[in-house]
Order: C-alpha cells, then sequence, then structure tokens
C-alpha cells in the first residue's frame, strides 16, 4: 500500500451465485484514496459502487462472495488493516466501524433504530468508541448535532426518528457517522431524496468539516452536478468495473473512455429549450448472468474496434494527473 | 380563497385538497393535533399535459399524487377526474368497488423500483396482475399482452419467465412502467420514478414516457427533486412549501422568472454540471429550519427564512392568487418583488 493513502482498493472481484447462474458484481475494481482528498464514484445503476462501499466497512450482503481482490485501511497510527482478512464482527472491525470510517447510507431509515431517540444512538457510538462519561457524552451529542446545524440540540437528542423530517434525520445520520472524528467517511447518495436547498446545505456542511478534520470522503452519486461541487477526483462504474478514474476536471474537461463521455452528454441541461429529446447511450445494460466478452462496454460503445474490442480485455491505460482508463483506444 | 377556473379540456381537477394524519398519543391513542402533510392545495391538469411538482423535502408531493389516486382518503377538498368518455367523477365520495374501475384510467409510478416489484414473482406474473384482477384469465391472451407491453417498454418478451432481480434498476424501472400501462390509463402520476437511475438511464425512461406521452396521450404528474429534469419534461410546474402549492406557472416563465421567493431559493440551489462555474459560483443556501407539518405558525409557512418577510407575513397566511399573467402564486408581496430566474448551463 502507497504511503500517501488512507484506503486502496485492489482488483477486488465479488459475485452471488443465484438459481439462474452467477452474477459477477465487481469485476476488478481498483482505486484509492489520500487524506483529506473527496472521491465521487458515478456510473451506471447497479454497476457495483454500493457493493464497493460495503466492502470497506465488511458489510457485504451475506449472500455475496470475495472471489479475489483486498481492501486496506490505513489507521491514523499508521497500521493497514487488511479489511477483508478480518471477520465480520470482529474487534477490529467494530473498532474501524464508526470509530475511523464513518458511513452514511442513502436511506437514513435503515441505519438509524427506529426505537431509540438520536442522542442515545449518538452515545450508544460514543461509549463503544471513546472513554468518555456519561455527562461528557451527551456534551458531545448535543455538539455534533449543532454541528449539523439542527436547531435546538438538546431537545433534538431526546427526538425518535420517525418525528423528524427527511433533511434532519439525514443529518443526524452525518452526526453519528462523524461523531468520532472517522478519517474517512462513506456517502452513498446521502442527498438524492432530498430537495435542493437541503442538498446545498448538507454538501456544505460535509465539506466544510472535510475541510477542518482533513478528512477523506467517498461520495456516491447520480448527480453530476453534485460531482463537479464536491470531488476532487472521480470514479466511472459500468457493469462492476471502474472504467475510468481522473481529477474531477479532467472527467468533464477531458474524458478518455466512451463511457464517460456518453454519461455526460446524457446530463439533462438546464438550457431554456423545450422538448428536445434527451441523448442516451444505444442498447441495453448487459443481462448479469451473460456479461459481454473483451470490454465490457462493446456492446454499446460508438467507438468499438472489431476484433479487439470484442475479444480481449483492455488494461489500464495510464495518463498525466494519475487519470486511468480501461480501453483499447488508448492501448498502442 | 378565489376559485381556480378549470379550463374545458382539463382532465384532473383538484380544489383544496386536504390530507391531515392524526398524531396519536399515549396508550390510549389519543389524538393531540395532526401532521398537515397537504392543506389547500388546488390545481388542474389538462389533458396529455405534464405538470412537474417539486419543492421541500416533506411538502406533501407524495402525500398530493397518494390522495389523488385515493391510495389515502383525503380528509378534506374534492379531487375530480374525467373518464375517457368524457364524464366527470368525484372521486372523494366513490366507493372502494367504483374507485376500482376509475383506477384503470389511473395509475402510479413509484420512486424504487426495488422496492415495487415483489421478487417471487416473474415478469409475466407482474405484468400480467392487473389484467388478472380484472379478469383477464386466457393464458395466452395474457402472454400476448405482456410481450407486447414488454416491446411497448423496450424489454424483451422472451425474458419474460425471469425474475426481477436478474433486472437492473433501469430495467427494473420499466417493468413498473409495463405495469402501470397494462390497462391503458389515461393518467400517469410518477413519484421520483428515475431519480435513483444513472443519468443515461434516466434519460432513456424520460424519452419512453414522452414517447408514449405522444402515442397515447397520456397526461402526467410527475415529481422530483431535479430542477433540470422538470424543465425538459413539464409543461408546466408547481412549487410545494410546507403542505401548500406556493406557485404554479408555464415551464418557461417559472424559470425566467419565478414569483416566490421558496421558488427563487430553490433555483438558486440548481447545482452546476460543470466544475469550473460550479467552483466560481457557490449555490444558494437558505437559512434558517424546515417548517414543520405538525405545527404550522400562523403566518406564512416561509417567513421564517424568507428574506423579504414583513410583519404581515407573520401574522396572516397568504392565500393562492391568480396573477394578471395567468399564473399563480402564494405570497404577499410578490407583485412587488422581482426575483432572480436559473441560471442556465451553456
Ligand atoms: N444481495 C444481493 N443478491 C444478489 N445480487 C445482488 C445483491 N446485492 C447486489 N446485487 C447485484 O450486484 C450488482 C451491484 O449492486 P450495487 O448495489 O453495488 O449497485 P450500485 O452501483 O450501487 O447501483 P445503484 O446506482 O442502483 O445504487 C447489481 O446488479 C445487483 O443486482
Ligand atoms: N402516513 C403518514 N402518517 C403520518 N405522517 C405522514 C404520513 N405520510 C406522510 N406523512 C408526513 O407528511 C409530510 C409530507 O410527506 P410526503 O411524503 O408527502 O412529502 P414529500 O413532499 O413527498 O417529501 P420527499 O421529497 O422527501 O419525498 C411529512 O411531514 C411526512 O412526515
Ligand atoms: S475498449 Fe473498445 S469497446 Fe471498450 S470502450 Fe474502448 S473502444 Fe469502446
Ligand atoms: S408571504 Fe411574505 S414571508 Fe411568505 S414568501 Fe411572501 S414575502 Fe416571504
Ligand atoms: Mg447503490
Ligand atoms: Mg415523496
Amino acid at each position: 500500500m502507497q504511503d500517501e493513502t488512507i484506503l486502496e482498493i485492489t482488483d477486488l472481484n465479488i459475485c452471488f451465485e443465484m438459481r439462474e447462474g452467477t452474477v459477477n458484481a465487481v469485476n476488478g475494481v481498483n482505486f484509492s484514496v489520500k487524506p483529506g482528498e473527496v472521491l465521487g464514484i458515478v456510473g451506471e445503476s447497479g454497476s457495483g459502487k454500493s457493493l464497493s462501499a460495503r466492502s470497506i466497512m465488511n458489510l457485504l450482503p451475506r449472500n455475496a462472495t470475495v472471489t479475489n481482490g483486498s481492501v486496506k485501511f490505513r489507521k491514523s497510527d499508521g497500521e493497514v488493516v487488511d479489511i477483508l482478512a478480518e471477520k465480520r464482527e470482529s474487534r477490529k472491525m467494530r473498532e474501524l466501524r464508526g470509530g475511523h470510517v464513518g458511513m452514511i447510507f442513502q436511506e437514513p431509515m435503515t441505519a438509524l433504530s427506529p426505537v431509540h431517540s438520536i442522542g442515545k444512538q449518538i452515545m450508544t457510538t460514543l461509549s463503544l468508541h471513546t472513554d468518555l462519561s456519561k455527562k461528557a457524552q451527551v456534551e458531545r451529542a448535543a455538539d455534533l448535532l449543532a454541528m449539523v446545524q439542527m436547531p435546538k440540540p438538546m431537545e433534538m437528542l431526546k427526538k425518535y426518528p420517525h418525528q423528524l423530517s427527511g433533511g434532519m434525520r439525514q443529518r443526524a445520520m452525518i452526526a453519528m457517522a462523524l461523531s468520532c472524528n472517522p478519517s474517512l467517511l462513506l456517502a452513498d447518495e446521502p442527498t438524492t431524496a432530498l430537495d435542493v436547498t437541503t442538498e446545498a446545505q448538507i454538501l456544505d456542511l460535509i465539506m466544510s468539516l472535510q475541510d477542518e478534520l482533513n478528512m477523506a470522503v467517498i461520495f456516491i452519486t447520480h448527480n453530476f452536478g453534485v460531482v463537479a461541487e464536491i470531488a476532487d477526483r472521480v470514479s466511472v462504474m459500468y457493469l462492476g468495473n471502474a472504467v475510468e478514474t481522473a481529477a474531477v476536471d479532467d472527467i468533464f474537461y477531458n474524458p478518455k473512455h466512451p463511457y464517460t463521455r456518453a454519461l455526460l452528454q446524457s446530463i439533462p441541461r438546464l438550457d431554456g429549450q423545450k422538448r428536445r429529446r434527451l441523448q442516451t447511450i444505444e442498447g441495453m445494460v448487459p443481462d448479469p448472468f451473460n456479461l459481454p466478452t473483451g470490454c465490457v462496454f462493446h456492446t454499446r460503445c460508438a467507438e468499438k474496434m472489431a476484433g479487439k474490442c470484442t475479444s480481449q480485455i483492455p488494461e489500464l491505460t495510464y495518463f498525466e494527473n494519475d487519470q486511468m482508463a480501461r480501453c483499447h483506444l488508448h492501448q498502442a | 380563497m378565489t376559485n381556480i377556473h378549470v379550463p374545458d379540456d382539463a382532465l384532473i381537477s383538484v380544489e383544496k385538497l386536504q390530507m391531515h394524519f392524526p398524531i396519536k398519543k399515549g396508550f390510549l391513542g389519543r389524538e393531540q393535533g395532526a401532521v398537515k402533510a397537504v392543506d389547500d392545495v388546488s390545481f388542474y391538469i389538462r389533458k396529455g399535459e405534464t405538470l412537474g411538482i417539486v419543492g421541500e423535502s416533506g411538502s406533501g408531493k407524495s402525500t398530493t399524487a397518494r390522495a389523488l389516486l385515493r391510495a389515502y382518503e383525503p380528509t378534506g377538498g374534492k379531487i375530480r377526474f374525467k373518464d375517457p368518455d368524457g364524464v366527470w367523477h368525484d372521486l372523494t365520495h366513490k366507493s372502494e368497488a367504483e374507485m376500482r374501475k376509475l383506477r384503470q384510467h389511473m395509475q402510479m409510478i413509484f420512486q424504487d423500483p426495488y422496492a415495487s416489484l415483489n421478487p417471487r414473482m416473474t415478469l409475466l406474473q407482474l405484468v400480467s396482475e392487473p389484467l388478472v384482477n380484472i379478469g383477464v384469465t386466457n393464458k395466452s391472451e395474457l402472454e400476448d399482452r405482456v410481450a407486447d407491453l414488454l416491446s411497448k417498454v423496450g424489454l424483451r418478451p422472451e425474458n419474460m419467465s425471469r425474475y426481477p432481480h436478474a433486472f437492473s434498476g433501469g430495467q427494473r424501472q420499466r417493468i413498473g412502467i409495463a405495469r402501470a400501462l397494462a390497462l391503458n390509463p389515461t393518467f400517469i402520476a410518477a413519484d421520483e420514478s428515475v431519480s435513483a437511475l444513472d443519468v443515461s438511464i434516466a434519460a432513456q425512461t424520460i424519452n419512453l414516457l414522452q414517447d408514449l406521452q405522444e402515442q397515447m396521450g397520456l397526461t402526467y404528474l410527475f415529481i422530483t427533486h431535479d430542477l433540470s429534469m422538470v424543465e425538459h419534461i413539464s409543461d408546466r410546474i408547481g412549487v410545494m412549501y410546507a403542505g401548500r402549492l406556493v406557485e404554479v406557472a408555464d415551464t418557461a416563465s417559472f424559470f425566467e422568472q419565478p414569483l416566490h421567493p421558496y421558488s427563487e431559493a430553490l433555483l438558486a440551489a440548481i447545482p452546476i454540471p460543470d466544475p469550473k462555474r460550479a467552483r466560481a459560483k457557490k449555490r444558494g443556501l437558505v437559512k434558517g429550519e424546515v417548517a414543520d407539518p405538525a405545527n404550522l405558525p400562523v403566518g406564512c409557512a416561509f417567513a421564517s427564512r424568507c428574506p423579504h418577510a414583513s410583519e404581515l407575513c407573520h401574522m396572516s397566511n397568504p392565500e393562492l392568487t391568480e396573477t394578471a399573467g395567468g399564473r399563480f402564486v402564494r405570497c404577499h408581496h410578490s407583485a412587488d418583488l422581482k426575483l432572480q430566474g436559473a441560471n442556465y448551463d451553456q
């Protein structure tokens, strides 16, 4: 693992055995994150974004099998943890989850317990990872709620999730994810269900905390506006592969992979023009039980080269500024 | 309020719709007030038109759609629907049996294609279920209809014996659309039906909905948080805040110049899909707390966050009123405000 990285995923492969056959959901994903860096992950629905994030928490679905690869995390004391070599409920994993790595899920109700107050839930996390006294825990919990701009934090501690609006639940979950000053925050579509004004507030909050605590963030989203706003680097996923990774400006202004280019053209633009058809990518996403041979994108690629693209899996090509893409166009 | 004039070509009209959920407390479940999820909402949708609905999370958009289809029993107001024979029905006074007939014409597409499809049913069973429910039992007729519906939404008919987990999110969304189309509805409410999809599959789905609208003259209520999408698909736009409609306008005028301060705040917060422009212009932030529908203020619900609030705003709740230009707005001062429109992408 390289010195300056906090997280490194190498050649991750995850599959599911189903009645109809094997679903290869993640097929050799590689990426790394530096301290204080925001990595945005975008890409096709069902391409393995959430599974990749869950592997970092060692919280994959029970029927998932990791067939290859590793996920390594560097703690602030320098120790490197080989996450997939740990048992799901090992002491080390419990220490990492919530203590070093915080996670915000798309649907806050799945992460918050409906039967405990917000305050109780934050304090449980604190008692697991710190040795604060009861009184100090209450104070810290109230501080956290104030930090995520919840009104009347002391009263909020007593509220139950169902008494809060969607935006407030999302903020409560962020407060919980941040309670132990994690060095890495995983945010899986945290604002997709929110209106744009609430979204702007939450992104603002994540960015100011990220700055203050030098926290690294992995941010999964379908929204290119959000990516443009918060990401330093971006990984683009298609059918279980990270097909391109680059600095955010290179992804938008100098994309190398045909899938990245096609995605960018599908964004609905706010342009005051009426009823133009939206651009789409030709064809359908392949059947997950029958992945294409060669390049996974060849069934839909406008720049496909017969022969090469349909039979050979492209290697990663490296460009300036740490840009990399998996496409034959760029191979000598 | 001034009654909204419903045009002759309307398919749906909603008058003073109200949906209050009781708050129950204690062992006896005694009622302690109500969540005013929808309060005094009035609008119409013309035949073949798309009305987009945007607004604050928790402002009552989904509740409005559900009440329209009578998935909820509204606590007040009137919903009228014109059937394909041109006969108006007052849905608020229909029995469940009468509603079942009318629901053939009114369908809903849900946000979550994963949760809304039963994983133990095949595609054939899922898409034919609405037909079976109205008494179609002939197996080959069902298969023909399903095959036809699947090809209409761009799915392969030969896959009809598969289960939903074998399909991607976008394909599952199409299964939901095929199901909604099974009974040839005239009206579809789409609640966040593309927000969980990647931009390319979302674009395919939107194009499909627009093609179907052209072919079959469908009428849509389209709920979303994505303002660029709503600009693309809607003829008119309604904005909700704290259970009420605060503005209704045709799409172009709305983005050009909104009339309600909350609409202005929404437009200022649209994320810009261009990193250089995003860095140059920070998204607008609205200060202050969201209104609590269980505890609404007496005055305008936006007053605590509105830069234009006056004493009047805190004391009295404005009505939805029609402007000279045929737009609707709920604000005491909108006539005197010159609000900012959207920043268009290049
Ligand atoms: N528990 C499971 N059993 C079987 N297949 C699964 C399971 N969980 C995920 N998959 C499959 O793995 C693939 C990747 O799923 P994942 O949730 O990571 O996608 P994603 O990129 O997050 O998509 P989205 O943008 O829709 O959230 C999908 O095709 C999905 O069908
Ligand atoms: N069955 C219910 N019982 C009690 N309260 C409810 C119920 N359904 C919705 N509410 C409340 O009514 C209000 C409006 O909810 P609704 O789901 O309609 O909002 P929305 O505009 O669709 O929000 P979002 O954009 O987050 O989907 C919220 O405060 C919600 O908590
Ligand atoms: S390898 Fe070939 S098919 Fe794949 S993206 Fe590149 S050009 Fe297209
Ligand atoms: S009524 Fe007053 S507080 Fe409400 S939106 Fe208009 S100006 Fe603002
Ligand atoms: Mg996901
Ligand atoms: Mg909703």
